[in-house]
């Protein structure tokens, strides 16, 4: 079981989205912009961050950078993102080892990359390399 | 389930409810102060939870306490059915029942269900209005005359809300299995792209089914009843027999429904199921694809029913198209094939020509970088520039020694013919071109029209090339066959002239990459010409 935060504006699909991560039996924290999801995760730091990439005021990019550098998300991200976009964000996050789902979501496949980042960190790997070496509040 | 997915559902839930409540109080009570419920417990949580005096919490609920509020009383957060029972007797099913708190706050209770759990609303009920009762302090009488009413309100309300959450996971479910067939149609539309084999597809598409029906094996029951069987693990293919977990008599059974019925089945009561659904491939050949899954997996719902079928109906349109696909190139090559067979009988050139021709041309265009899709125009091209000669009369074609000027303007007709033989075939295009002008030279000196340089179309200055090297090392009638390395040599003297310089370089950079990569398949094909009995040289 992770400590997981989801990030969406789009309350039906946030609704979806936590549905279905809690059905697998983790607790789910949610965010409908990048703001109220960073200051969710300096309070209290989650396993997982599952995020949105088009969010009103701070976007998904941002707040990546921002929490990963601070140590606020311990495992890893997995970021959901329009199909058109698909291509283009999983290039640019790839080299910070964050996996990139096309929307609309294929559950199965969310499970999948959340179980393996769940996992990583028992074999002792790190699942995402920090953005900056600054020390955040999760440090 | 995650503490925070209840309360979030929950909250919701609550502040509904609390609301409602609210309403339902709102008719006042009879004879007494306006009374309003100050909080409202369902099992699992809390809302709007006011502290309640510590007699009051102990009196009134005896049961499994574990949130206190700041006013009033609190109410029961883990009590399931039975427990709320046995702390008030009176409440079970739609019955409900007050207790009276010392401090005159009342509790009412009604057992009913969210979400298909058991749950428990207590009613707490105090004087709003009059705040907290300090100890000491007589209570204000609360109207409690109808409490029994708006807790049946409160009830109906809570069932209702219930109702709407299971709706709502059920919407939740579809969606979620949309989702999942939609991606799955997204992959194999985008993987099928780059495959053209038909095994490869099925074995694809099956991949996916396994796993989407959570389902280690699946296996497709051929039209003559062979199995092929694919695991959701790739490394583990077998195939032949159906997966050894599968049932016979079930097997049996669901293949025989569904090659009837072309509709889904499940089969195999109790035990080890197994789902079947068909897939419809060319010609509208049923076979059936059948899964299954370990019990502990639990049943397949009609929800899996849903996804295999939709899943193999798009899945078996593809295969269908790819099949076709395949067939109508077989068809054409055959054809092509056919055509080429026949100008070769008359010319008494072996099929040699024809197919090294088609096969130079390819190695070269590839050289040069055409893309895939003209390459094989303009093998078909190669294979089929001497098309024309079938026009001309077998005494010229095949006339031994020099042929006089007016038997010579006759077959330099050839490349005409062949261009009015396949035109009526509008989707050969770059063929015709291929056909019409590979006499052509860029110094204008060829025939059929004299074009030069860049006038003529790039596939007919491949064929050119490639025909003149093969006639080059062909016998003739009149002549021993030149060795490779003189054809070369004579091509490469006719750089800018006779054969167009760019071409003819790609061609002797493909041609010595074959000869050095394939040093067999060269031998086989260059070393072993056969005599020909007749022809002239046309280049």
């Amino acid at each position: 079981m992770s400590r997981i935060l989801v990030v969406e504006d789009d309350p039906h699909i946030l609704r979806l989205i936590s549905m279905w991560l809690q059905r697998q039996g983790h607790v789910v924290l949610e965010a409908r912009n990048g703001l109220a999801a960073r200051d969710l995760v300096r309070a209290e730091p989650v396993d997982i961050l599952v995020s949105d990439i088009n969010m009103p005021g701070m976007d998904g990019l941002a707040l990546i950078e921002s929490v990963m550098g601070e140590g606020c998300v311990r495992r890893g991200v997995v970021v959901l993102t329009n199909r058109w976009d698909h291509a283009e964000i999983r290039d640019r996050l790839a080299e910070w080892g964050v996996q990139v789902l096309p929307k609309p979501f294929s559950p199965s496949r969310l499970s999948e990359l959340v179980e393996s980042l769940a996992a990583s960190r028992k074999a002792g790997s790190v699942a995402v390399r920090p953005i900056s070496s600054e020390r955040g509040p999760c440090s | 389930m995650s503490a925070q997915g209840a309360a979030i559902t929950d909250d919701l839930l609550l502040h509904d409810l609390v609301g409602g409540l609210s309403m339902a109080g709102r008719g006042g009570a009879a004879g007494g102060a306006p009374v309003e419920p100050l909080s409202v417990g369902v099992v699992g949580s809390v809302a709007h939870a006011p502290q309640p005096p510590a007699h009051c919490l102990t009196s009134c609920l005896a049961g499994d306490v574990t949130a206190i509020g700041s006013r009033g009383c609190a109410f029961l957060i883990s009590a399931a059915r039975n427990q709320a029972d046995a702390t008030h007797p009176g409440v079970g099913g739609r019955r409900s029942s007050l207790a009276n708190c010392t401090k005159g706050f009342r509790v009412a209770a009604q057992v009913t269900s969210i979400g298909g759990q058991a749950a428990t609303v207590l009613t707490v009920e105090g004087p709003l209005s009059a705040g907290v009762p300090r100890e000491g302090e007589a209570p204000a009488e609360p109207g409690a005359a109808d409490l029994l009413g708006r807790l049946d309100d409160a009830a109906r309300l809570v069932q209702r809300i219930g109702q709407m959450l299971e709706e709502n996971a059920g919407f939740a479910n579809e969606i979620l299995q949309n989702y999942e067939q939609l991606n799955l149609i997204f992959d194999l539309t985008q993987q099928i792209a780059n495959v053209t084999d038909v095994r490869e597809i099925e074995k694809l598409l099956m991949q996916r089914v396994a796993r989407l029906l959570a389902s280690e094996t699946v296996s497709v029951v051929g039209t003559d009843g062979r199995c092929r069987t694919y695991s959701s693990k790739p490394a583990d293919q077998r195939s032949g027999r159906p997966a050894a977990s599968f049932n016979p008599a079930d097997l049996a059974q669901a293949v025989d429904f569904v090659r009837r019925t072309r509709h889904v089945r499940v089969a195999g009561a109790g035990g080890r199921q197994i789902i079947a659904a068909p897939l419809v491939r060319l010609d509208d050949k049923v076979e059936v694809v059948v899964a299954d899954r370990s019990p502990a997996r639990g049943a397949f719902s009609a929800g899996d029913m849903m996804l295999i079928e939709s899943v193999l109906a798009f899945g078996g349109q593809i295969i269908s198209n790819t099949e076709l696909h395949e067939r109508m190139h077989r068809m054409l090559l055959e054809v092509t094939r056919a055509l080429v067979a026949a100008i070769d009988k008359k010319d008494h050139y072996t099929s040699g020509h024809s197919e090294r021709g088609g096969f130079l041309t390819r190695l070269t265009a590839k050289e040069l970088g055409v893309p895939p899709a003209q390459q094989q125009f303009m093998e078909w091209a190669g294979l089929l520039h001497d098309v024309g000669k079938i026009g001309i009369p077998e005494e010229i074609l095949c006339k031994p020694g020099k042929l006089t000027p007016d038997e010579w303007e006759v077959v330099k007709q050839h490349p005409r013919m062949g261009y009015e033989i396949l035109q009526p075939i509008a989707s050969l295009g770059v063929i015709l071109d291929g056909v019409l002008y590979h006499h052509e030279s860029p110094d204008g000196s060829g025939y059929p029209e004299g074009l030069a340089g860049d006038e003529i179309p790039l596939v007919a200055r491949i064929v050119h090339v490639v025909d003149i090297f093969d006639a080059l090392t062909s016998t003739r009638s009149y002549r021993k066959a030149f060795s490779i390395e003189r054809a070369l040599e004579i091509i490469r003297a006719g750089k800018g002239t006779r054969v167009d310089a760019d071409v003819a370089e790609a061609f002797f950079r493909a041609f010595d990459a074959y000869r050095r990569d394939h040093p067999e398949d060269f031998a086989a094909r260059f070393y072993a010409l056969p005599e020909t009995e007749c022809s002239h040289v046309h280049s």
